[in-house]
């Protein structure tokens, strides 16, 4: 091989590595300016309100309702369910059970997206009339959860103009657990003995909602 | 800190927006510049590819977030491109989108149906599972920037500077070179 062929190769490859160097400082230049632009773009999330300012202190009494299974028929239809005694975000006393009449509760997470679709469902669901006489509404504000978004809960049920019963779960989600929620959102109907009438894990329209609180009304004989 | 990390992300994701609109047009054109395919186009490639494969594991391990099971399948995808791209990129491999493009076509598929869960919870199982929800949306930067849409942007912006790497007359506009005959392996000062 040639001399002049020899430096025509090792120009060209100087010139390669001087456009690599260019073309990566040019990479770390872009990586520069978006960390920059993040810190100074970036302001402090509102975690002022902790799960523990939120979480409430419910006493549980009776035996846990197994998890609801994936599919087919749900065991627990016909047996006592927990009866719970807790508070809503202000602190005024809600029950669950006990209370002598049918009862429908809704478990809802407030970072969950299909419970901030049904939520609304609910409250136009009640206003328009759809909750049958005799039958107790609450809902259960479960999955507390600071770091995940739509916190805190109270907020959310106010935005969406929830005005209906709360429960406000513990942290561990103890309430959650002794219904046996395998996801949010989660249902269960409850005749007037406390005894389940059926748990459904899913978004309800509301001609669902209407049909399974008359099934809590109709098994309460 | 972690606010900071997912805009950082996002801006990054942004970038790859502009560099894989200009590479499609480029593609489209067929005169895709001899630069980009030569010496940027796998190398950035690569680079995206790293950025978020870094970019989910810090969400999981560092932040916290439990990946979901759709999550996980578009891992799958995008963490063995790391290595597909970076041996590629450092052979110049220009055949190597016939295993990127499968790879991140899924990959921009399984992120794109996320995508739509993320927005319609009702298309999908209609239900949050407690502990990793797939409709639940982590980070959402600029009001759009979710993390399967970063990683839907990640994958078509490898697979457009994937196929613009690949030394075709079709999508230069030019007579194969000779050398690139014998086989994916190139070399490099031919076209320069």
């Amino acid at each position: 091989m040639s001399n002049a062929a020899t430096m025509r190769r090792d120009a060209k490859r100087r010139a390669q590595r001087r456009s690599q160097l260019l073309y990566a400082g040019i990479a770390v230049g872009v990586v520069i300016l978006a960390v920059l632009v993040a810190v100074l773009s970036t302001g402090e999330r509102d975690r002022a309100v902790s799960v523990d300012d939120i979480a409430g202190e419910p006493a549980i009494s009776g035996d846990p309702l197994s998890t609801l299974p994936a599919s087919g028929d749900d065991p627990t239809v016909g047996s006592s369910a927990p009866t719970v005694e807790g508070a809503d975000f202000d602190g005024t006393p809600v029950a669950i059970g006990g209370s002598g009449s049918p009862e429908l509760v809704m478990f809802m997470a407030s970072w969950c997206p299909a419970c901030q679709e049904e939520l609304p469902e609910v409250v136009a669901w009640m206003e328009a009339g759809g909750v049958p006489d005799g039958v107790q509404l609450a809902s259960v504000a479960t999955g507390l959860d600071a770091s995940r978004p739509n916190w805190p809960p109270d907020a959310w049920f106010e935005e969406e103009g929830y005005t209906g019963r709360v429960l406000v779960d513990d942290a561990d989600g103890s309430v959650a657990q002794a219904f046996g929620l395998s996801a949010t959102p989660f249902w269960v109907a409850l005749d007037a003995d406390g005894q389940v009438v059926a748990r459904i894990a899913g978004m309800l329209d509301t001609t669902q909602m209407t049909a399974l609180a008359e099934a809590a009304v109709a098994s309460s004989g | 800190m972690i606010a900071v990390a997912e805009r950082v992300f996002a801006l990054l994701a942004l970038v790859a927006i502009v560099i894989a609109v200009a590479t499609a047009l480029a593609l489209a054109r067929r005169r895709v510049p001899d630069w980009l395919r030569d010496d940027v186009a796998l190398p950035l490639a690569t680079a995206i590819a790293a950025v978020a494969t870094g970019g989910s594991l810090l969400a999981s391990e560092v932040a916290g977030y439990v990946p979901c099971v759709l999550c996980w399948y578009q891992r799958i995808a995008m963490y063995p491109l790391v290595i597909v791209l970076g041996v590629a990129s450092a052979r110049r491999d220009s055949e190597v989108w016939r295993t990127a493009l499968p790879l991140s076509g899924i990959g921009a598929g399984i992120a794109a149906w996320h995508i739509a869960i993320e927005r319609w919870p009702s298309l999908g199982s209609e239900v949050c599972d407690p502990v990793a929800p797939c409709a639940l949306r982590w980070v959402e930067e600029f009001g759009f920037l979710t993390l399967p849409t970063m990683a839907l942007i990640g994958f078509v912006a490898i697979a457009v500077l994937s196929l613009a790497a690949r030394r075709s007359p079709i999508h230069t506009g030019r007579e194969p070179n000779p050398t690139d005959t014998a086989g994916s392996l190139t070399d490099p000062t031919s076209t320069v």
